[in-house]
């Protein structure tokens, strides 16, 4: 039996082991042009600053408030913080996706790339990959400085949580970013894509929360109706995430976060990073699909 | 061969180590000091050889039994381990273990059917309730360390529990991982310094009257303090820590006529202090005074009838909510200040220009999310998010959505009143989270040096095909 699939793996193995190295190759090559052209952009410059100036801002009034009477938790900077990374980090991945093609594509520039002896989807998925090396940099900083603001002041409160909150911000970001690439994808022109990027910003930052309340309130929607409306934006999922690894638990979040916990238990963490990975993988996917398909450059 | 017998040996050794703690040499039967206690003189204090005695046992003459801090006492999962029937009797530094498990039953590690009882310095494991004193009063349980049996919430006992017993004193025991320390119909009891934690409740009051708590410390229970149909009770500088279970409070009133809090910390539980319908007859008071009421999702939530409670010298410090109505409406027949000072509220956005430690403007909270959150308590879903943000702006911004203040200190402190209390101390430098940035930093600096520098991977690579 396994010498029957071992010789029944090589053959189809094998191309696909040559052919490797040039893909990535050639992916890695654009993904390091689009880094180096982050890297250079204004934009992406201003973002990467006001959000480390912000998380430090953020961490030390947060310390400041309880420093004084000796009981310092990472709830409160986490607090602090959810709001701002709701905020920015969107905005910072969604605008620097919707950029990415569509940019490219007004000054004319598209033609060259595609020019190269790659295929399409690998031109898509390096540009994809610089700029979530760039996303994930930017972050870093943020985090970083802010994390040593927090080893001077907080006594190293929940060193963990930050690293879990950290990595789901990377998540959120890879997401938009995906968001933002498949928005370029369509896009004729950059500013239309920006303006797009920030259509879907402004709807998942405060138009679906608003809307659900509304509809919520008018329809009596029962708990289990709201939770699963909820968690397909993913930046409810991303706050939900990110409190169920601070608390164990949703009941911070009212009856809806108690049920969230107490059916599904130790899941729901799975299923709320779940829901952030398909945010990644469908749109971007999605993307790749209609770029391959499309004949214009 | 050699390898393979030595990979037997480790198997084994666990086992031969299991196998050689409860060996049969050691336990010896329970018969033995049933004959000790009826060769004893009334009075008299046996001291137990070390060794597990296996059974049960029941004590009915005053006598004193000294543990040692050796003997074990092993119920083998059946009944009460040990039963006092006799007033005056001694327990000391004894380990007792694995009582039965029959909710119908009650079975308890130390069950105490007469007075006047001191249970002192033991440890309890593995039983379903703990400590049971049945009308057992002027007790004495001190210094206890009790976990409870291993048990899904819903089917624990209780980690010490009071029935028909004034005048007990119950001071430094250790409870975890029980339903509650519970007390009925008890009165003129003294409860210090005792630690519950893994429990339901904390401390739990049923028509018990005229006692004073001093200086507990509930953490990580559903709820610390409930107190229910309990008169006459006052709470001093106990702790209430990340109590946020499913009811999740720190102190919950229910029904409680003349309460005072004073000096206690309540920090980081869901609801800090839960009140419904307390006072509930007429002339009763409840006095809530100088106490921190901080880190909670709401610092004070009260059912809409309450009313003539003194609420001052408070520190509310960054509660997410300072105080909510448990429901629609206000908390206007209350009294957030006496001669002329009130409460200190970190939210409070008021000034004080004479300089006299009053701020200038009343305290009004008004927050149209909170006003939401009381009408539809599922909306809680969107707490901790920029949405909730920008409804309280509205609110500031167009009086129209503004809604009707949950309450009104006429005299907001404009510094928090000092609190006296030896919280943990958690600020200072870490070098893990120190750790954490370099690493992040560090990340971001190779992420750089990866995708950044095109020409030396791509000289490295042609390099490696050559």
């Amino acid at each position: 039996m396994t010498t029957l699939s071992a010789t029944t793996d090589v053959p189809a193995a094998a191309p696909a082991m040559t052919k490797a190295p040039t893909l990535s190759r050639g992916t890695l090559a654009f993904a390091r042009r689009e880094f180096r052209d982050a890297l250079a952009s204004k934009w992406f410059l201003l973002y990467t600053v006001a959000f480390a100036v912000l998380a430090v801002g953020v961490s030390f009034l947060t310390l400041s408030g309880v420093g004084s009477h000796g009981f310092a938790g990472f709830g409160r900077t986490a607090a602090g913080l959810l709001n701002l990374i709701m905020l920015v980090v969107p905005l910072m991945a969604l605008t620097a996706g919707a950029g990415s093609i569509a940019g490219e594509r007004e000054r004319g520039t598209l033609l060259y790339l595609l020019a190269q002896p790659v295929a399409r989807t690998q031109v898509l998925l390096g540009k994809y990959l610089g700029l979530a090396a760039a996303l994930v940099c930017s972050l870093c900083i943020g985090f970083g400085v802010s994390a040593g603001v927090l080893a001077w002041r907080a006594g190293g409160v929940g060193t963990g949580s930050f690293v879990l909150l950290v990595g789901c911000t990377v998540l959120l970001a890879l997401g938009m970013l995906s968001i933002g690439v498949l928005i370029s994808v369509v896009s004729r022109r950059s500013a239309v894509a920006t303006g797009f990027a920030l259509f879907v910003w402004l709807t998942l930052v405060f138009v679906s929360d608003l809307g659900l309340m509304a509809s919520s309130l008018i329809f009596k929607l029962r708990v289990q109706e709201i939770f699963g409306l909820a968690i397909v934006n993913p930046l409810q999922s991303f706050k939900m995430a990110v409190i169920v690894n601070l608390n164990a638990s949703l009941d911070v979040l009212g009856p809806v976060g108690a049920y969230a916990s107490h059916t599904m238990g130790d899941a729901l963490a799975w299923i709320l990073i779940a829901v952030m990975v398909a945010w990644i993988v469908l749109p971007l996917g999605l993307a790749m699909l209609l770029f391959a398909r499309s004949r214009s450059v | 061969m050699r390898l393979v017998a030595i990979a037997i040996l480790f198997c084994l050794l666990p086992w031969c180590a299991m196998a050689s703690e409860s060996g049969p040499d050691d336990s010896r039967p329970m018969a033995e000091i049933v004959a000790m206690i009826a060769a004893a003189e009334p009075g008299a204090t046996l001291r137990i050889p070390a060794g597990t005695y296996v059974g049960n046992l029941l004590i009915d003459k005053p006598i004193t039994l000294d543990g040692g801090g050796a003997a074990i006492f092993d119920g083998q999962g059946r009944g009460n381990v040990i039963e006092v029937r006799a007033e005056g009797v001694t327990i000391r530094r004894c380990t007792i273990r694995a009582s039965g498990e029959d909710v119908t039953g009650e079975p308890a590690g130390i069950c105490a059917l007469a007075g006047s009882v001191t249970i002192e310095g033991n440890t309890i494991e593995d039983a379903l309730f703990g400590i049971d004193l049945r009308e057992s009063p002027d007790s004495v349980v001190r210094g206890n360390t009790i976990t409870c049996k291993d048990l899904e919430p819903g089917r624990r006992g209780d980690g010490i529990r009071l029935w028909w017993s004034h005048g007990c004193v119950i001071e430094d025991n250790t409870v975890r991982g029980s339903r509650d320390m519970v007390f009925w119909y008890s009165e003129n009891l003294r409860i210090s310094r005792n630690t519950v934690t893994d429990c339901r409740y904390g401390l739990h009051f049923m028509y018990s009257h005229d006692t004073v708590l001093e200086e507990n410390d509930l953490w990580g229970n559903s709820v610390g303090v409930y107190l229910m149909y309990s008169n006459r009770i006052t709470l001093i500088g106990n702790r209430m820590r990340g109590n946020r279970g499913a009811s999740g409070y720190g102190i919950g009133l229910k029904d409680c006529d003349d309460i005072t809090l004073r000096d206690n910390a309540i920090l980081a539980n869901r609801v800090g202090l839960y009140i419904d319908n307390s006072p509930s007859s007429i002339g009763a008071f409840g006095r809530i005074e100088s106490n921190m009421i901080a880190f909670n999702e709401v610092g004070l939530l009260a059912t809409p009838n309450t009313h003539d409670i003194v609420v001052v010298q408070n520190a509310f410090i960054e509660n997410e909510e300072p105080a909510a109505t448990h429901g629609r409406g206000q908390l206007l027949k209350n009294h957030f200040a006496e001669n002329g000072a009130g409460n200190y509220w970190s939210d409070y956005a008021g000034f004080d220009l004479d300089g006299d430690g009053i701020g200038d403007l009343a305290y009004e909270p008004r927050s149209l999310f909170g006003a939401m959150l009381g009408r539809e308590p599922n909306l809680r879903l969107f707490v901790h998010s920029p949405t909730q943000r920008a409804i309280e702006f509205t609110a500031r911004a167009l009086p129209e959505f503004r809604p009707e203040p949950t309450l009104i200190d006429p005299s907001p402190l404009a510094a928090p009143p000092r609190v006296d209390l030896a919280l943990a101390p958690a600020a200072g430098r870490s070098v893990a989270m120190g750790g954490v940035a370099a690493s992040l930093l560090g990340l971001a600096v190779a992420c750089g040096l990866m995708f950044g520098r095109e020409q030396r991977m791509a000289r490295r690579q042609s390099g490696a095909q050559a």
